[in-house]
């Protein structure tokens, strides 16, 4: 299998995702790919729906009571995960770039990701019980 | 550029140094405004903002507004250099790009104009 998975060409867009053959990098890319794309979406989505605000109290009030029902909550615990893996998954990236920890690159990752773990579980947990 | 974890980060072919360099250091200034982003509006007081009211409270400050301006930009900018990275690992033709970069400047422009704006509106409610 070829582990060379973000070598640039169109044809081969979907073994971005691929996740046969790959090393920790491999799956650290998956992650940052997948996360990039959902966290795009939402800040568009996030743009346009703080647009209620200019409606004044009444507009964003009633909209923010339909938002505080557990799936809506759900999805914004996968917002605050993606952001979450997203840069901290990017620290490695800003510190081995400036060639920090470039040898020890598996387990900065590996690091990280528990700290991301417990950021999410934090504002999880935040998030369904206050 | 391979997937090996050894590697670091390097500018991809037709990205450019600059846009590279920027996407680390607006990445940097997320990690730290996006950081009180979501601790105030999740921990702040008890309940954080949740209401109208207490967004027009919270943006009299004005160093408020002023920071989510920043971080608009900041978050518009590393998005959409993203955005055209993956658009650059798929092999666009020189001239399809031309077009690309357009759309995503007036798309970020737009954004964050329309940011500015509703920080303005917000911010003079109180």
């Amino acid at each position: 299998m070829d582990t060379q998975n973000n070598k640039p060409s169109a044809a081969k867009f979907w073994t971005w995702f691929n996740p046969v053959g790959r090393d920790t990098g491999g799956w650290a890319f998956i992650l940052n790919r997948i996360t990039a794309l959902g966290l795009t979406f939402y800040l568009f989505l996030h743009l346009v729906i703080l647009g209620q605000l200019a409606k004044g109290p009444q507009g964003y009030d009633s909209f923010i009571a339909l938002m505080s029902s557990p799936v809506w909550i759900a999805g914004e615990l996968l917002v605050v995960a993606a952001a979450f893996l997203h840069g901290l998954n990017g620290v490695r990236i800003i510190l081995t770039t400036f060639g920090v920890s470039v040898t020890r690159q598996k387990q900065l990752f590996y690091g990280l990701m528990v700290i991301a773990l417990i950021a999410i579980l934090i504002f999880g947990f935040h998030m369904f019980t206050v | 550029m391979s997937s090996n974890i050894q590697s670091v980060s390097t500018p991809r072919s037709g990205e450019g140094t600059w846009l590279w360099l920027l996407k680390i250091v607006t990445g940097i200034l997320l990690v730290v405004l996006l950081f009180i982003h979501l601790l105030v509006n999740h921990f702040l007081s008890q309940h954080g903002l949740m209401n109208y009211a207490d967004i027009v409270a919270y943006y009299q400050n004005p160093i408020i507004p002023i920071m989510e301006v920043c971080l608009l930009a900041a978050v518009v900018f590393h998005s959409l250099t993203g955005l055209r990275g993956i658009i650059l690992d798929l092999k666009p033709a020189l001239s399809l790009l031309k077009v690309i970069d357009i759309i995503l400047i007036i798309v970020g422009v737009t954004a964050v104009t329309y940011g500015i704006w509703l920080v303005t509106v917000i911010a003079s409610r109180g």
